[in-house]
């Protein structure tokens, strides 16, 4: 197994609904696929974490550095891992009409997202928390230890 | 039959067709087309000025001329702008006028032929503007394409150039009437030329465009830089290309800076790889893009297995969490990075160093340098001063209980001896003067001896506190700071200290007094360890049945034989184990602290198993002496 840590750009700024097609189609891919981690989107900034077998996880880089909605690619790190952090696959980013999207499997509001799970190493967490930071900037950044239940 | 059939052949003609008749030009035959042409009724017997229709003025000028003359005239292209309908739409028609001769040869009359010339006429009159268009844009093409700096040119499907801007002639020095072809590939750099051939051909042959730099020699024998693009004209996707055509443009200086930001990128980090010191670059993110050298030597790990945030993977594990934590706060707010950590080396032994990281920005954004020195010998240096300091500070304060316990046991003596003295004085008579003036010379000695002694303990008192106002003190707190100071004991015995203040945390007593206790007790449970197990030492502030404060110090070590009598254990430079370094003169201060304020110490030892000191701050005979 391995996880893979990427930054990109979107081509033009993605709508909301661009987002939850995303969602939806990455919620049930990466079901299918044993693909799990989370992804961070603001203001045209990307960046994903995302973990599972060698060739899928692989596979599935290939297709995303080619798709045509972002650009400017940047893979961080690409380490083979002991054992998953994330049980599941999600989504983050601040939708221009949140109503519908509270219910949303798999979404999260920027400032609910957990801070990194212990499994990771300090570095790889803090890695985490620098993509994050590169995303939604220093203001939404901090993780919110607050979260409502 | 035949006659008929002509004339109604003629009415149909989509042509306008009409006769004249006489010098007056009257209508005497009109078909369908000439009809609506004119749309003027009937026009049979009517004469050609009595129905102005259509023409333009002058026509009718002409028709009589034709037929006074008998000569045809043909009125290319004219405007019948009477035609309501035809002037909107811009229609024009050919007039042909033939003169009809009567059989002695004179004119009879005119033969009218119209023909809509419209779509022929707006055909050329567009080829005339196009032609126009065409010049003008030739025209702004040529200044266009002459005045840029860049030279422009076409080149053909062979390679050969079919126009090169004057510029090319102006940068070359060539005279105009150089062969292009031939002298164009002598003027590339030998090193460039057969590249940009092979280049420039490979393109063609594939139909597709081209960019590539060059050197190119200049009037003035220098050969400097160019960037040469150029493009196929393409008609249609299926035939292949027959011209590009591009421009050529200086880019030497551009290169030379570009070559000097390489060069001086490149020499910096041969400074940094040379340097043997951590040092590293990271973007405005804070991820880390490049580690020297030196880092890869001392750590072990190549740049991508240490990878962006790798460097937190070198700390010692008990400070990487703080330091990742303090990097994120220093790339969120851009505050400078700056702390002391264990790094490990890649024979796994850490050394400290301080990290220092600064966000600076130079040609290309905002980025992070940073840079990590081994402090690791200081951080030795000062251990081992410490531990000097701490030795030194230690004898300094044997010595000073040293003259303190000598100024007080001496006390006593001479105080018998004054009293021997004044009984000496009062009974024995001297008959020599002289003799009493030497009873008043021992007299001045023996309490200038007295004044010495006390002068003597006061100054160790002041100097050391040991008489300084009590005051409440935390007893965790201060057993914490005189455990500080012992840590090198401490670490270097390996013992396990158990602090428990639970029961008296608070005790009122000299700082100074409580500190030296402490300090002497648990230095020397520290100092008697029994070698063969691991030192623990329990120190416990507690209280009395009767509520009063007590302190209590527990070790596993060596233990000692108590002597009969208790206060033997406290004499001065009384050493229990000789091969154990020290003054001896530790619990005999003790001792006295706490009698002198009231308080009582106990010892229970059993050897081979440890002590146990047990003091009571309060109890005893002296109470009023605090
Ligand atoms: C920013 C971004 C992130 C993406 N993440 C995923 C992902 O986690 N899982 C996934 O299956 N597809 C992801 N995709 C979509 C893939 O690039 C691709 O469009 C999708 O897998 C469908 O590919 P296919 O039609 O070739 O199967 C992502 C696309 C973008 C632009």
């Amino acid at each position: 197994m391995k996880h893979i840590v990427y930054l990109s750009r979107a081509v033009r700024p993605l709508s909301d609904q661009d987002l939850q097609e995303l969602l939806a189609q990455c919620r049930r891919d990466n079901a299918r696929n044993g693909i799990t981690g989370i992804l961070f989107y603001s203001h045209g900034n990307i960046a994903q974490l995302f973990e599972g077998e060698d060739v899928v996880a692989e596979t599935l880089f290939d297709k995303i550095a080619q798709d045509g909605r972002h650009s400017h690619v940047q893979k961080l790190i690409d380490r083979p891992i002991s054992h998953r952090s994330f049980a599941d696959w999600h989504m983050a980013f601040h939708p221009i009409e949140p109503a519908g999207f509270e219910a949303l499997q798999g979404f999260l509001l920027p400032q609910h997202v957990p801070a990194p799970p212990e499994t990771l190493s300090i570095a790889d967490a803090t890695l985490v928390e620098l993509v994050r930071l590169a995303v939604f900037g220093p203001a939404a950044a901090a993780p919110d230890t607050a979260t409502p239940a | 039959m035949q006659e008929q059939h002509l004339q109604d052949i003629l009415r149909r003609l989509p042509a306008g067709v009409a006769t004249l008749e006489g010098p007056e030009l009257r209508y005497s035959f009109v078909n369908e087309a000439f009809a609506r042409l004119l749309n003027a009724g009937e026009l049979l017997g009517r004469t050609v000025a009595e129905v102005p229709g259509p023409w333009p003025a002058d026509l009718l000028g002409v028709m009589q001329q034709v037929y006074r003359t008998g000569l045809g005239h043909v009125a290319k292209a004219c405007p019948l702008c009477d035609d309501p309908t035809a002037r909107d739409e811009g229609v024009y028609y050919d007039v042909t006028l033939e003169p009809i001769c009567a059989a002695d040869g004179t004119v009879s009359g005119l033969l009218l032929f119209v023909v809509d010339v419209t779509v022929q006429e707006q055909a050329r009159q567009r080829t005339h503007e196009l032609a126009i268009e065409t010049r003008r844009l030739d025209a702004r093409l040529r200044v266009l394409s002459e005045t840029a700096p860049q030279i422009t040119f076409t080149i053909d499907a062979a390679g050969r150039c079919e126009y090169v801007s004057p510029q090319w002639y102006f940068f070359t020095g060539q005279p105009r009437t150089s062969d292009l072809n031939a002298i164009w590939p002598l003027l590339i750099h030998p090193d460039d030329r057969l590249r940009v051939l092979y280049q420039s051909e490979a393109a063609r042959n594939s139909g597709t465009g081209w960019s590539y730099e060059y050197r190119l020699r200049r009037h003035d024998g220098q050969y400097r830089w160019m960037l040469s693009r150029a493009l196929p004209e393409l008609h249609t996707a299926a035939t292949p290309p027959l011209h590009w055509h591009g421009a050529l443009t200086e880019i030497h200086d551009q290169r030379e800076l570009a070559e000097a930001l390489r060069r001086g990128e490149a020499e910096l980090r041969f400074l940094a790889d040379s340097i043997p010191e951590l040092i590293w670059t990271a973007s405005a993110e804070g991820f880390v893009e490049y580690y020297n050298q030196y880092t890869g030597d001392y750590s072990g790990l190549t740049t991508a297995e240490l990878g962006p945030t790798g460097w937190i993977n070198l700390l010692h594990p008990d400070e990487q969490a703080g330091a990742a934590r303090q990097w994120v706060h220093s790339v969120a707010t851009g505050e400078e990075y700056e702390g002391v950590f264990r790094m490990r080396r890649h024979d796994g032994r850490y050394r400290w160093h301080i990290i220092r990281a600064r966000q600076l920005t130079d040609g290309q954004g905002p980025r992070w340098f940073g840079a990590c020195t081994d402090v690791d010998d200081q951080h030795r240096l000062r251990q081992v001063l410490q531990t000097q300091y701490d030795e030194l500070a230690q004898a300094n304060r044997d010595l000073d209980t040293f003259v303190y316990t000598a100024s007080h046991d001496l006390k006593q003596p001479v105080l018998n001896l004054r009293g021997l003295f004044d009984e000496l004085r009062r009974t024995a008579t001297f008959h020599d003067p002289e003799k009493t003036q030497m009873l008043v010379m021992v007299d001045e000695a023996l309490t200038q001896l007295d004044l010495t002694l006390q002068e003597l303990a006061a100054t160790v008192r002041d100097q050391r506190g040991l008489s300084a106002p009590v005051e409440e003190l935390d007893v965790r707190h201060v057993a914490e700071e005189v455990l500080l100071g012992l840590r090198v004991q401490v670490q270097q015995s390996g013992a396990e200290i158990e602090l428990d203040t639970d029961e008296a945390p608070l005790l009122t007593y000299g700082r100074a007094n409580l500190r030296s206790v402490l300090h002497n007790l648990i230095s020397n449970a520290l100092k008697f360890a029994h070698p063969d197990r691991t030192p623990h030492v329990q120190i416990r502030s507690f209280r009395t049945a009767d509520g009063h404060p007590g302190l209590q110090v527990q070790d596993n070590g060596l233990g000692m034989v108590l002597p009969d009598e208790p206060a033997a254990v406290f004499q001065p430079f009384t050493r229990q184990h000789p091969h154990i370094g020290g003054s001896g003169v530790g619990l005999y201060l003790v001792q006295r602290i706490v009698s002198s304020r009231g308080g009582r110490l106990e010892v229970e030892s059993t050897v081979g198993e440890g002590t146990t000191f047990t003091i009571y701050w309060e109890e005893g005979t002296a109470a009023d002496h605090v």
